[in-house]
């Protein structure tokens, strides 16, 4: 079942057959249940003319639509009889190649023109047969016709993007015939000349264009139906006539079946009307449906015709090959080759913006050691503040970028000097603290000193929470304007709100 | 000359396609190969370049946070005009917070250092006003360092103090990166 799926998906893919009736005037086409009719024009040797070629290739490529990557459409082409020659030859079996020599030669002898001018097929009738005891003969049909007139029609369906392949159109009708007797006559009346036919044991014989067409069919008084009974009765053996054509009645089959009299029995081959459709083209897609292609096959060229098609295909399909091969041979240099471009200008850009990089690397060292320079001397005040016991006096306070930090003040005894100094110890933030000098007054209430310290470097000194505790701020926020630790006049003395916001920078 | 015949035609012809085809071949393979190649060169010094900015992310950040401290833009800043501009930022901020400014003294610095200008100040005014002006320096829009601060108890007047300072101001035309810097 998958394998029968697979085989639906492979002919989707494949277009749908046309069937192509060549007529003397007209050619009719169809496809699918589409059809189409076009008037030609021929040139007194039967070839059509030039622009005839181009307006019939036009309108039969808009009428197919063909795809360039859908393989070439089948056309079953069903060929009139005018110019035809039938014959049945008996040639000698063997093998393969001389059989086709001995066939050549025959066409030579039988027909008028040698086989290289003609366009011509054949078909085997039955079985091989000995003859004179010892060699085995096959009796064919051989079709023959003018080989330019075919190559006009190979010509314009392919050029139409179609693989055509040309049949006789009476045996396309023929297949029509329900029981067909041994011998009968088949005749298909066009508009102003018809086509004959004579069959014997289911082969065709005879194929002749007879110059009697429908309109004659409407004349007064039977006068066209005794002309046309008269071509017939003296070309016709057998007594079975099937008669097709557009427009005709079963009344008309029976007045010539009463016309041709003695036991003629006429019958009419039922086909659908509508535009492109005929008996021919019925038959065609009988053939097609059913056997695949028609029996007698008129080819150009007999050793090489289809093959040459074939190699058209093969062509196409190389090509095809050819052009996926070079595709995936220059897939991997497809990225460089399209975004080549793009990025190089994207890189040339990303240079030229590059020296900005230069600019930001020196804003930032640039800045970071504004950062790192700024000395902490609020948080300084904020520590002599904090340590600073009550009744001090500060009278100067010296600080600079590099941590010295030198005060001379009083206090009240040596025991608070001895506290302030273990307080500014204990903050952590000095590295030392040296009392140099301390000297009491004269009058033995105070104690002058003087103190040198070395703040700590920067780096320790981030690590440290230096600055007013939450509680603090509160509490200092309501004592507003007090003095904390300090006397008023002490420069060390810092407002809480000042110690707060060093405190904040600082970080 | 005798003409060619047309298996002779034939050959040449074929000969023709061939060496043509080779030819094609050889140089657009070539062609290709460099294109690649170069595209490849290209990719690769993308890769670097790419690898070299992406520290830049940081970094941009970090001097737009510093730059948003010191509400300053050093490139803006002009080496002709900053000393000027900030001598008159820090008398602006004195004047506004509180703090009666003395003599103020400006001396260029040789062009070895990184600073571009020395001012020292002296100024008065009550511990609070004094602080604040001490602590906003660094936010007047100009590169300045406190390079060194002295408060006096002004004697008499509880609660003011005397101040006197050297204020540096760096150069940020003159400036050389000189270790990359931590972003």
């Amino acid at each position: 079942m998958a394998g029968g799926r697979l085989v639906k998906k492979i002919a989707f893919l494949n277009p749908p057959p046309i069937y192509v009736e060549i007529g003397q005037s007209l050619l009719k086409a169809f496809r699918e249940n589409a059809g189409m009719e076009l008037p030609l024009e021929r040139l007194p040797d039967g070839r059509l003319t030039a622009p005839c070629r181009e307006k019939t290739a036009l309108a039969l490529k808009k009428f197919l639509q063909p795809k360039g990557w859908q393989p070439r459409a089948g056309a079953f082409c069903a060929i009139g009889a005018r110019g035809v020659s039938l014959r049945q030859l008996s040639i000698p079996a063997g093998a393969k190649e001389e059989f086709h020599q001995r066939l050549l030669l025959q066409i030579e002898a039988e027909f008028p023109l040698p086989p290289d001018e003609l366009a011509w097929g054949w078909q085997p009738l039955g079985e091989t047969r000995p003859s004179n005891g010892a060699i085995t003969k096959q009796d064919l049909l051989v079709a023959a016709v003018k080989k330019e007139v075919v190559a006009d029609y190979q010509e314009l369906l392919a050029a139409c993007g179609t693989n055509p392949v040309f049949t006789l159109a009476a045996l396309a009708r023929s297949r029509l015939c329900q029981r067909p007797p041994d011998t009968c006559a088949m005749l298909d009346i066009g508009h102003s000349q018809s086509e004959l036919t004579c069959f014997e044991k289911g082969i065709p014989t005879v194929s002749r264009i007879i110059f009697w067409g429908g309109e004659h069919d409407s004349s007064p008084a039977d006068a066209g139906l005794v002309a046309l009974v008269q071509i017939l009765k003296d070309g016709l053996t057998g007594t079975k006539l099937f008669v097709s054509g557009n427009n005709i009645s079963d009344e008309f089959t029976a007045r010539l079946a009463k016309a041709l009299g003695n036991g003629w029995q006429c019958e009419r081959l039922e086909v659908a009307g509508g535009d492109g459709r005929s008996a021919a083209i019925a038959g065609l897609q009988k053939f097609a449906e059913q056997d695949g292609s028609p029996p007698l096959a008129i080819r150009i060229k007999q050793s090489s015709g289809a093959a040459s098609l074939a190699t058209a295909d093969v062509k196409k399909w190389a090509t095809h090959a050819v052009l996926l091969a070079v595709v995936v041979l220059l897939l991997p240099f497809a990225e460089a080759l399209l975004f080549k471009p793009h990025l190089a200008k994207k890189v040339s850009t990303f240079k030229t913006a590059a020296a900005r990089l230069t600019v930001i690397d020196r804003e930032l060292d640039f800045l970071q050691y504004l950062k790192q320079s700024q000395p902490p001397y609020l948080d300084a005040l904020y520590v002599f503040s904090k340590s600073a016991p009550s009744g001090s006096h500060f009278d100067t306070l010296s600080m600079n970028s590099h941590g010295e930090v030198s005060l001379r003040g009083s206090f009240r005894d040596g025991q608070q000097v001895a506290d302030f100094r273990s307080k500014l110890i204990a903050s952590g933030f000095f590295a030392n603290v040296t009392v140099e000098e301390q000297t009491p007054t004269p009058d033995r209430q105070k104690v002058n000193v003087r103190i040198s310290a070395q703040e700590k470097p920067a780096a320790q000194l981030q690590s440290l929470a230096i600055g007013p505790t939450a509680d603090e701020i509160a509490k200092m926020k309501n004592e507003k304007g007090a003095p904390s630790g300090a006397s008023p006049s002490s420069p060390a003395s810092a407002p809480p709100a000042a110690a707060h916001s060093s405190r904040k920078e600082t970080q | 000359m005798r003409p060619l015949t047309e298996r002779e035609k034939r050959i040449v012809r074929i000969a023709g396609a061939g060496v043509a085809i080779y030819l094609a071949l050889f140089y657009g393979c070539r062609f290709l190969e460099k294109q690649r190649s170069e595209y490849r060169q290209l990719v690769a010094e993308a890769g670097n370049l790419r690898r070299q900015a992406l520290p830049y992310e940081g970094r941009v950040q970090v001097v737009q946070k510093l730059m948003e401290d010191f509400r300053m833009d050093p490139a803006k800043l002009k080496k002709a005009t900053v000393v000027a501009d900030a001598s008159a930022a820090i008398q602006n901020r004195a004047k506004n917070g509180g703090v009666q400014l003395g003599p103020i003294r400006e001396s260029m610095t040789s062009g070895q250092g990184r600073g571009l200008a020395t001012v020292q100040l002296e100024g008065s005014g009550q511990i609070p006003a004094v602080l604040a002006f001490l602590g906003g320096l660094d936010r007047i829009g100009f590169p300045v360092i406190v390079d060194s601060a002295q408060l006096t108890a002004v004697t008499g007047r509880p609660g003011q103090v005397k101040m006197n300072l050297t204020i540096i101001i760096l150069d940020f035309e003159g400036w050389k990166v000189t270790e990359a810097p931590h972003a």
